[in-house]
């Protein structure tokens, strides 16, 4: 299983593909923002991308909103992954298409686990 | 007295003085009557008296004719006699008949009228038959009937003469007892009539006597009476009996009573009163003064007696004191005025005198009241009232006063300055005007400005109410407002404080914003720092020294307790701030014990304490994952203070109203006197626990808030020793099941 990072972090970005990628053995691929997110995604086409609310350039929403009108990823699941998040925002991105959302910070032993649990709901 | 004895009115009295005497002359009149009636009887009986022996001398007279015609028709055979006999024989019945009526009923003369009749009816036969001898020519028998006649005919008339000599002798001796009769009669009429006369006027003149007697020494004593209640003397002894004089004489004494007690009130009133009542003369001297003078302005009454009143007056008064008391003389009426009153002693008071000049007695009647109380209230009121208005003026709460209706009758400066209004700009406007509603709604429309102020009254009457206002420049701002009721002597007023909220709103939308960024930018580097160290620990980089190992678990458990910390802080900040804001929804409890369960049970297990979760089927009405964190949270506890090897349990019961959730540890208890800090803000039972147990204080306290968000209850049951068992209430699940969303920030676990 293949998934995308999309986070400004590097250092997240960082332990996020360590968690997954160390503890959970998933592939990962990374992009520093919603646009190079989007274009990541059209080219490695993910099984699921994790994606940051707040980045530069175009914030996770937004992102959000581009991979769905894109024929290339519109169909790959997207998980929110974010510091901060309003259960009105997390019903919100959820009817935007997003289809979990993870609180950060995460337990980098469970990250994997809880990425694919979401994916089976 | 008689009268009195039988308590005869004067009516009555009046009654008997004229039908006693009526009663007498009534009497006296009858008995008059009746002897008139006798006399008048006595002298028909003489008239008719001397008509019966008329008419008998008359009937003895024919009989005698009847005779002598016959005699004479016998002798001559003379038709001239024999009509005379014929015309007397006529008469004679006619005249018996009219002797008949004139006899009457008296038996005696009927008797002698009888034997008159039939002596008649026998001599008229044999004058018949010597009659009818005559015409027969037979002489001789007529002769002989003639001497035989004649024979009879002189008994006969003999008898007759006898008969009516009876009825005369009769009818005499009536006629000459008459006139004695009547003498007598008369005599007794005029002994009657005399005595009569004289006797009703003793009677009239008795009663009189007697009843003047009664009334008048009555009367007397009721005049002595009322002339001794207008100079207020006792009066005499009650007159007695029941009439109308002895029932006025009862009204003069209870009236003389009623005085009496009036007098011994007001004079107890003028003695007891505390205020100054006097009398002062046309001089201007005191001429009488109750013992109040004493205890008021420290003169006895006997020192006032004689003094001049102005000399009791304060000096810098007496001049408006005088044209005072001129001004009362001049108008003859009452009068109020307001001065001073120099005490014995020197010190003055205020005093306000209430003063009316008597025309009749030549003097004035004052009532002395002092007043340096009063002043002093007013001066206190004054006093008060100024600093009422001096906080007023600068508090920094804006006041608007309404009428009943809501239009502005006052406004504070900080209102004013609220606003951007001048008081007198906004008065006589509604309220409505100030508020942003007003752009949407007319203050001139009635019925607006009713639904506008039965908003308010509904949001903010002796509560605060959040609104938006808007500025005389068109700015609109939030305010806090609430309303009070104001009640005044002019009628209800309303009472509207504002405070503009506008910077603390600001305030508030920094800190929510700082709060926020908080959030994200602490939790951005704690991310890293947290999967690094988690990362390492579980040997991701490959295995660690047992030193490494030690060292990197430290800063592990150090960063999650922060992130717990950071957790914490910002929910417990969102708590009293009331922002926490939750999703109630009907909830399995069976659910939420499984949740909780779940992420406390490796902590349990590393722990060695079991847990035991009792089957329940009860649903809450309640934010699932907010109940989650009180569960885990009251788990985590109960888990942290039990020993190895004890369990702890989590039961659930409905009762009335509420669902009953327990959760129970066999561990130390909790001594009496921190149950009641147990859930503020960082309390710990030992000042060690902290460290010892990890933790930062603030759960329970959480808990606490989450848990009254619900409109439900928290507490401990614990005894030192024995264990503790922490409780929570909540709403049972409804039936109507509506979902509450409320925004709400998650809780980064």
């Amino acid at each position: 299983m293949k998934v995308l990072i999309i986070d400004d972090e590097e250092d997240v970005r960082e332990i996020a593909k360590m968690s997954l990628n160390l503890l959970g053995g998933l592939d990962v691929v990374e992009a520093e923002n919603g646009q190079h997110g989007i274009e990541v995604a059209a080219q490695n086409k993910p099984d699921v991308i994790l994606l940051d609310m707040n980045m530069p350039i175009l914030d996770g929403p937004s992102t959000l909103e581009a991979l769905r009108t894109n024929e290339a990823t519109k169909d790959i699941p997207v998980i929110f992954l974010t510091a901060k998040a309003m259960t009105q925002e997390i019903e919100k991105l959820k009817r935007m298409g997003a289809t979990g959302v993870l609180t950060k910070p995460f337990d980098p032993t469970t990250l994997a686990t809880q990425v694919q649990d979401i994916l089976k709901e | 007295m008689l009268s009195n004895r039988i308590n005869l009115k004067i009516v009555h009295k009046g009654a008997i003085l004229v039908l006693v005497p009526l009663f007498f002359e009534l009497i006296f009149l009858g008995v008059l009557t009746e002897l008139l009636h006798r006399a008048e009887v006595e002298v028909q009986r003489q008239v008719r008296s001397k008509a019966i022996i008329s008419q008998a001398n008359t009937l003895s007279k024919l009989f005698y004719d009847a005779g002598v015609a016959m005699g004479g028709y016998s002798i001559t055979k003379s038709p001239l006699f024999s009509d005379r006999y014929d015309k007397i024989v006529r008469q004679i019945p006619e005249d018996l008949e009219e002797l008949r009526k004139l006899v009457g009923d008296n038996p005696k003369q009927k008797q002698i009228l009888e034997n008159l009749q039939k002596i008649t009816v026998t001599g008229l036969k044999i004058l018949g038959e010597a009659k009818s001898a005559i015409d027969d020519n037979r002489v001789d028998v007529a002769q002989f009937r003639a001497r035989h006649m004649y024979k009879e005919i002189r008994s006969l008339a003999d008898k007759l003469q006898d008969e009516l000599r009876g009825l005369t002798e009769d009818e005499r001796r009536i006629e000459q007892e008459s006139p004695e009769k009547q003498n007598r009669s008369r005599t007794i009429l005029k002994v009657f009539l005399v005595g009569g006369v004289v006797a009703n006027i003793l009677i009239a003149f008795v009663l009189l006597w007697f009843f003047t007697r009664s009334i008048k020494n009555r009367l007397d004593v009721l005049t002595d009476n009322s002339f001794r209640l207008a100079r207020g003397q006792p009066l005499n002894p009650p007159v007695g009996g029941g009439d109308e004089i002895s029932h006025l004489d009862g009204v003069f004494h209870s009236m003389a009573d009623a005085l009496t007690e009036a007098h011994r009130k007001e004079k107890a009133v003028i003695d007891n009163a505390v205020d100054v009542i006097c009398s002062i003369d046309m001089d201007g001297k005191f001429v009488a003064v109750n013992p109040a003078c004493y205890e008021n302005w420290g003169y006895t009454p006997d020192e006032l007696l004689g003094k001049r009143f102005i000399e009791v007056i304060a000096p810098q008064d007496i001049s408006d004191t005088i044209k005072a008391v001129r001004a009362i003389r001049a108008e003859k009426s009452n009068l109020q005025f307001d001065n001073r009153v120099r005490r014995k002693d020197s010190s003055e008071i205020n005093v306000s005198w209430s003063a009316y000049w008597s025309e009749k007695e030549r003097a004035m009647f004052c009532v002395a009241h002092d007043i340096t109380e009063r002043k002093l209230a007013e001066e206190a009121i004054r006093a008060s009232e100024h600093r009422i208005r001096t906080i007023i003026n600068h508090m920094i709460v804006g006041l608007v006063i309404v009428n009943q209706d809501g239009y502005i009758e006052s406004m504070n400066p900080s209102a004013e300055k609220i606003f951007g209004y001048k008081a007198e700009e906004i008065v006589g406007r509604h309220l409505l005007s100030l508020f942003s509603d007003s752009k949407f709604f007319s203050e001139h429309n009635e019925s607006d400005t009713t639904s506008f102020m039965d908003t308010l009254f509904n949001q903010a009457l002796n509560r605060i109410g959040e609104f938006d206002c808007i500025k005389k420049n068109g700015e609109d701002f939030p305010v806090e407002l609430s309303i009070s009721e104001l009640k005044t002597h002019e009628g209800e007023r309303y009472m509207a404080n504002i405070l503009d909220v506008s910077e603390r709103k600001e305030v508030e939308r920094l800190k929510k914003e700082f709060v926020s960024t908080v959030s994200h930018e602490l939790r951005t580097p704690l991310t890293s720092i947290r999967g690094s160290l988690t990362l390492l620990s579980v040997g991701a980089m490959g295995a660690l020294p047992d030193q490494a190992k030690k060292v990197v678990s430290i800063a592990e458990r150090n960063t999650i307790r922060l992130i717990g910390l950071i957790n914490d802080i910002l929910d417990i900040e969102k708590l009293e701030a009331g922002k926490l804001d939750m999703v109630f929804e009907n909830t399995n409890m069976k659910d939420i014990m499984e949740r909780s369960e779940q992420s406390v049970n490796t902590f349990a297990a590393n722990n060695g304490v079991k847990l035991e979760m009792m089957p329940t089927d009860a649903q809450v009405y309640a934010d699932g994952d907010r109940i989650v964190q009180v569960l885990v949270n009251l788990l985590s506890n109960a888990i942290k203070f039990s020993p190895q090897g004890q369990t702890v349990t989590v039961a659930v019961e409905s009762a009335a109203g509420f669902v009953h959730v327990r959760v129970i540890d066999r561990g130390r208890g909790i001594p009496e006197q921190f149950k009641k800090l147990l859930f503020q803000r960082f309390q710990q039972v030992e000042a060690s626990d902290a460290k010892k147990k990890g933790g930062t204080g603030l759960g329970l306290a959480i808990c606490k808030g989450i848990i009254e968000q619900h409109g439900g209850q928290i507490g401990v049951d614990s005894e030192e020793g024995k264990g503790s068992t922490f409780w929570f209430r909540l709403p049972p699940a409804r039936t109507d099941s509506t979902v509450v969303v409320q925004p709400q920030e998650t809780r980064a676990s």
